[in-house]
């Protein structure tokens, strides 16, 4: 069994590559895919303390992690499609209406 | 054995990972994020999670990504000429990125050598007997509200994306 730093570590590793596409990237849909990619890698650091502590607490959270990350897939999705039926480009530089 | 299979789906998921914010394609990343998917999937079993495994290819590699990627097609984005942002924020984001890397590699290999887990797993922990104990007895309220919220996305998506 590999020891618990190795797969919190992944999942620092995954959380950082995901901040950084969402840093990096101009298409909404890949900024999407990179939110996923953060929640998932706080999952994964979720069930390995949860196989640490040998409780079921942490699994429960990250299945109520994987249902809020489903709707937020859900609405942002229909968010894009709205954008894009409104005839403009998809591109989180030319989306800055709610700028402060 | 498991050290080895760990080694291999661990490097699967880092580098699917970075396949997800390198591509330049919208689908091509959308097709790396199932493989990372999928290998959280391995990484949930090896760490005695199996119903969460299940959940996880069921809900995100069966359910999301077939949305991302519908929607992918639906919108058939051109190929970008820009696809990144800013030069200064791209040497930002990098930086700051491989800083993050490097102090939580030095924060949890350096500092207190390893932390080993128990030989096994406690009994029932990851069946489906043992998490619904859990999810049903002790944490009613939170899956009573996660499917309010449900109900409101999908409430929501409908509304945003109706004809006028």
């Amino acid at each position: 069994m590999p020891p618990l730093n190795a797969f919190v570590f992944l999942s620092a590793f995954m959380f950082v590559t995901g901040t950084v596409g969402v840093l990096l990237r101009r298409n909404p849909l890949i900024v999407f895919m990179s939110i996923e990619l953060m929640l998932n890698s706080a999952n994964l650091a979720l069930v390995a303390f949860s196989r640490f502590h040998d409780s079921a607490e942490g699994q429960v959270f990250a299945l109520i992690v994987i249902a809020v990350a489903a709707s937020e897939v859900v609405v942002g999705l229909a968010l894009m499609v709205a954008i894009f039926k409104s005839g403009r480009a998809l591109d989180i530089d030319g989306l800055s209406e709610l700028r402060g | 054995m498991l050290t080895v299979l760990f080694a291999i789906v661990a490097a699967l998921a880092a580098t699917s990972g970075l396949g997800v914010i390198l591509n330049r394609r919208p689908l091509y990343a959308a097709l790396s994020l199932v493989v990372n998917m999928l290998a959280l999937a391995v990484l949930f079993l090896i760490l005695s999670a199996q119903f969460l495994a299940a959940a996880q290819i069921i809900v995100y590699a069966g359910a999301v990504m077939v949305l991302f990627v519908f929607v992918i097609a639906l919108l058939n984005p051109r190929r970008e000429e820009r696809p990144l942002r800013g030069d200064a924020q791209v040497v930002a984001a990098l930086g700051v990125g491989a800083l993050f890397i490097l102090l939580s590699a030095v924060g949890l290999f350096a500092s207190r050598g390893f932390t080993t887990f128990s030989a096994h797993a406690g009994a029932g922990l990851g069946s489906i007997q043992g998490f619904g104990n859990v999810l049903y007895r002790d944490f009613g309220f939170p899956f009573e509200a996660t499917s309010l919220l449900l109900v409101v996305a999908a409430v929501g998506a409908v509304y945003l994306s109706r004809g006028r």
